[in-house]
């Protein structure tokens, strides 16, 4: 499945996608929690800004106090001389828009021995004018005694001069949440008054409503803190109270004193982000101290205040997503269409190639595949004329093979009219040229026959040529005369003296006697011949081997003298038959060789070197022939009694009377059969009638005939020194025409051709000869 | 070589030869034959060899059959053997005689 390029290139695309898609992941995992820090501290800032803009107003009230503080001190060391007048104490108001009111007030019997209250209260009506009060000197209310006047007077001394009372609800005047500021009025170190300011807080509450960074979320005004004075509506002992809140979910009334435990406490530099989880809501909670002891806390819904980085975090994702599935399909498209169309493509056209189909590969695309295609073009047009070229070679190669292999006699039987022995063999030639032969012949008029197997080393073109001229060499040196021993000598020193390559020949070669059986042996590191004798066995000759040749030029040779007896075989080969080898790369050897002509039961030659080849053949089944097949057998048949007619006169048609007696005569001798009398009588006419009638045209010349009986065979010799003539090149007379379009001519030697066993012209010595072998059966 | 010609009817001539029908005789005997064919003011319609007592045919021999067949067709009339011996016939066979010839 992953063993294409395509599908490797996927894989690794995804693989590149998936790390690189991981990576922006962090970064925007990273850059987003940057971003929302950012934001965070971008916010607190406009809230420090509210703040900043709250704690103004509650200095304005501190201010307020302490200027009033001023004019009751004022009042106190004038000894009254500047009187506390209503305009006085209004006038200030007036710079302090957001007062509700305030006054002066003193210790009992500080400012008039004889006065126990001594204070002046200025306060807003409904319409905002201001008005001096002097009911709070009464003795039912009592200053000294509120809660408010005990608790600031109890947090102020000469180093903190100023204090905040707790929110308080206001039920007497306004009728509304209250805080109120005191400063103390000192005599020296001793105090001996208090100023206040009151303030509505629900004034200051709709200015925090309005400080929203997002005019979405909920704010808080809460006292922090444990109130341990009860003086108004709210005692209660719990820590934290919401005092108000614009969440339009929250009851005001139902908000008060609930804790806000849950609520974190925000700071400006927290690198970690804590939300608020309200009324199924996520906020992000910014808690600030004011200065009057508050805490204001915006709540901005976390949905919103990251909205926008949210939005563009999820953008990004979404760019992500389309690029994970595009990227992979842009790739596999760009691969199909610049590398796996142009691979298969390129496939395709090799394929066609490989099939000798002739065709150009086209790729339009110009990329390297283009070069490659032509590339490929070129290597193809090389390959064909490399390959017109190797042709042209291995058909002269062919030739070679041939005129080798047609140098080799191959015409069986090789002397019909010698009966003493006889001779067979063949050479299957392996593909390549190669260097076996064989070769035989008469080397004197004394019944001396020569025959030889030989393998050349090595293969092709050299060897060939180099066993044609060591075959030549053999038979021109042989037919001089030498004895064996200096024969075989002189022709190693002639073949060392033609063999510059450094090629050798391994040879086995007999001289027989044919009359007498003598018989030489010599073996040049041949493969060793079987003999058989009549009714043997097959036996490997053991001789002396000698060296091969052609390597050494003085080299001694032992020759081995024996005496053939009748029936004798000696069976040669090349080591193309022992070291041919089956499918199983076993080699033949030479056992089976060995035991395969032992279970040959005929001694026809012919047949046993046919069988022979024919078990190797079962043995090497489809493996190939790596090298030539040689073999060469001879059977001596020991010496022939001669029986032998002749007869000779001139060649007319007059003498043909006489020819007709002598040969009947000689045929009643043979003892032949009526039948084969019949034929020979038939056969003998025509050859007479030609030689009579055409052999000397107008001259007279002679005919030679000769009659020979052997143990099977018949053989009548023709002989005259008339024109050359082959009467076997007579095609044959087509015997289906009908009878009256058939020629009169040619029926003659039809009936020679089809009645003999064998017919075999020659001409030499000036002289046709025409040979005739009829089968005794 | 003994050779008879006798007219057995009107249009048969019937041929008796003795011995071989060869190199030697084989001339003699077709020409004989023909020459009386010739000469006879009757056309002869039938030619009947007689063979019983022909001992051997050479190629030669052979060519005389075929002539004198070709003759007789010619002349619209037949030839005929009669008495042929087995190894005559064996000789027939071989040129392929046996496939026109009327052998008794």
């Amino acid at each position: 499945m992953f063993k294409t390029i395509k599908s490797k290139f996927l894989v690794w695309t995804f693989v590149m996608l998936a790390v690189l898609m991981l990576a922006f992941v962090s970064y925007i995992g990273i850059f987003r929690m940057k971003m929302k820090q950012l934001m965070i501290q971008n916010y607190g800032n406009s809230i420090n800004a509210f703040v900043q803009q709250l704690d103004d107003k509650v200095i304005r009230a501190v201010d307020n106090s302490k200027d009033l503080a001023l004019l009751g001190s004022l009042y106190y060391k004038t000894d009254r001389s500047i009187p506390l007048t209503n305009k006085s104490i209004i006038k200030l108001f007036e710079n302090y828009e957001n007062s509700l009111g305030g006054g002066i007030w003193f210790e009992p019997y500080v400012v008039n021995k004889n006065q126990k209250r001594n204070c002046f209260y200025v306060y807003r009506n409904k319409n905002g004018k201001l008005i001096l009060d002097e009911d709070f000197a009464s003795d039912e209310y009592d200053y000294h005694n509120q809660g408010w006047y005990k608790q600031i007077m109890s947090q102020i001394d000469k180093k903190h001069d100023t204090a905040w009372s707790l929110p308080y609800y206001e039920n007497q005047g306004s009728e509304t949440m209250m805080i109120t500021v005191g400063t103390g009025i000192f005599d020296g170190d001793k105090l001996i008054g208090l100023s206040t300011v009151d303030w509505e807080l629900n004034t200051i509450f709709e200015e925090i409503k309005e400080m929203k960074p997002l005019e979405k979320g909920f704010n808080m005004y809460v006292q922090k803190g444990k109130i341990k004075d009860s003086f108004s509506l709210f005692a209660s002992k719990k820590d934290n109270y919401i005092i108000t809140t614009d969440d339009p979910n929250l009851d005001n009334n139902a908000l008060v004193g609930k804790t806000l435990d849950n609520i974190p406490w925000y700071k400006d530099n927290l690198y970690y982000i804590t939300y608020f989880d309200y009324n199924g809501k996520t906020y992000v909670p910014f808690v600030r101290n004011t200065i009057n002891g508050m805490l204001l806390i915006i709540n901005i819904p976390k949905s919103e205040m990251f909205k926008d980085i949210d939005k563009f975090v999820f953008n990004m994702f979404i760019v992500m997503a389309f690029l994970g599935i595009f990227i992979p399909i842009l790739v596999y498209a760009g691969l199909n269409r610049y590398i796996i169309n142009p691979i298969d493509k390129l496939t395709l056209f090799v394929k066609q190639i490989g099939k000798g189909e002739d065709v150009k590969i086209k790729i339009e695309k110009p990329t390297e595949f283009k070069q490659l295609a032509s590339t490929f073009d070129k290597m193809t047009s090389d390959i064909k004329a490399i390959t017109k070229e190797k042709e042209k070679i291995n058909s002269e190669l062919t030739i070679a093979k041939s005129i080798q292999t047609s140098s080799l006699p191959s015409t069986f039987p090789a002397f019909p009219n010698v009966k003493e022995f006889d001779i067979y063999a063949s050479m299957e030639p392996a593909k390549e040229v190669g260097g076996d032969f064989y070769d035989y012949y008469f080397i004197d008029k004394n019944n001396n026959f020569m025959f030889l197997i030989a393998d050349v080393s090595g293969k092709g073109v050299p060897a060939a040529l180099f066993m044609m001229t060591t075959k030549t060499l053999i038979n021109n040196l042989s037919q001089i005369g030498y004895e064996p021993k200096e024969l075989i000598k002189i022709i190693n020193k002639k073949v060392c003296e033609n063999n510059k390559e450094g090629l050798f020949v391994t040879m086995f070669s007999g001289i027989v006697n044919i009359k007498t059986g003598k018989t030489y042996f010599v073996n040049c590191g041949h493969n060793k011949p079987l003999i058989k004798h009549q009714n043997g066995k097959y036996e490997y000759l053991e001789l002396d081997n000698n060296m091969p040749l052609g390597v050494f030029e003085d080299t001694e040779f032992s020759i081995y003298e024996t005496e053939l007896k009748k029936g004798d075989i000696i069976f040669t080969y090349t080591d193309g038959i022992t070291e041919a080898i089956n499918p199983e790369n076993e080699m033949y050897g030479e056992n089976k060789l060995e035991t395969s002509l032992n279970n040959i039961e005929t001694d026809n030659i012919n047949e046993i070197a046919l069988r022979v080849k024919q078990n190797l053949k079962e043995y090497t089944k489809e493996a190939p022939q790596s090298d030539d097949i040689t073999i060469l057998c001879f059977k001596y048949n020991g010496e022939q009694k001669m029986n032998i007619k002749t007869y000779k006169d001139i060649a007319k048609r007059e003498n043909y009377k006489p020819f007709c007696n002598w040969l009947h005569s000689s045929l009643k001798e043979f003892g032949v059969n009526k039948e084969l009398f019949n034929k020979i009588d038939m056969c003998s006419e025509e050859i007479f009638a030609n030689i009579s009638f055409y052999a000397y045209g107008e001259n007279e010349g002679e005919i030679e005939v000769s009659a020979q009986k052997t143990d099977n065979e018949i053989i009548l010799k023709f002989e005259d020194s008339g024109i050359a003539y082959n009467p076997l090149e007579k095609p044959d007379p087509d015997i289906t025409l009908p009878p009256m379009e058939r020629p009169l001519g040619g029926l003659g030697i039809y009936m020679v051709k089809n009645m003999a066993k064998d017919v075999t012209y020659e001409r030499n010595d000036n002289k046709n000869k025409l040979i005739l072998i009829f089968e005794i059966l | 070589m003994e050779i008879n010609l006798n007219r057995t009817g009107i249009f048969t001539l019937n041929v008796y030869a003795k011995g071989r029908l060869d190199l030697d005789s084989a001339v003699e005997y077709g020409q004989k034959i023909t020459d009386f064919i010739y000469d006879s003011d009757e056309e002869i319609k039938e030619l009947v060899l007689d063979f019983s007592e022909i001992t051997f045919i050479s190629s030669y021999g052979l060519k005389v059959i075929l002539e004198l067949y070709k003759k007789m067709k010619e002349t619209e009339g037949s030839l005929k053997i009669k008495g042929v011996s087995e190894e005559i016939k064996k000789s027939f066979n071989l040129v392929g005689f046996n496939k026109f010839l009327a052998l008794d």
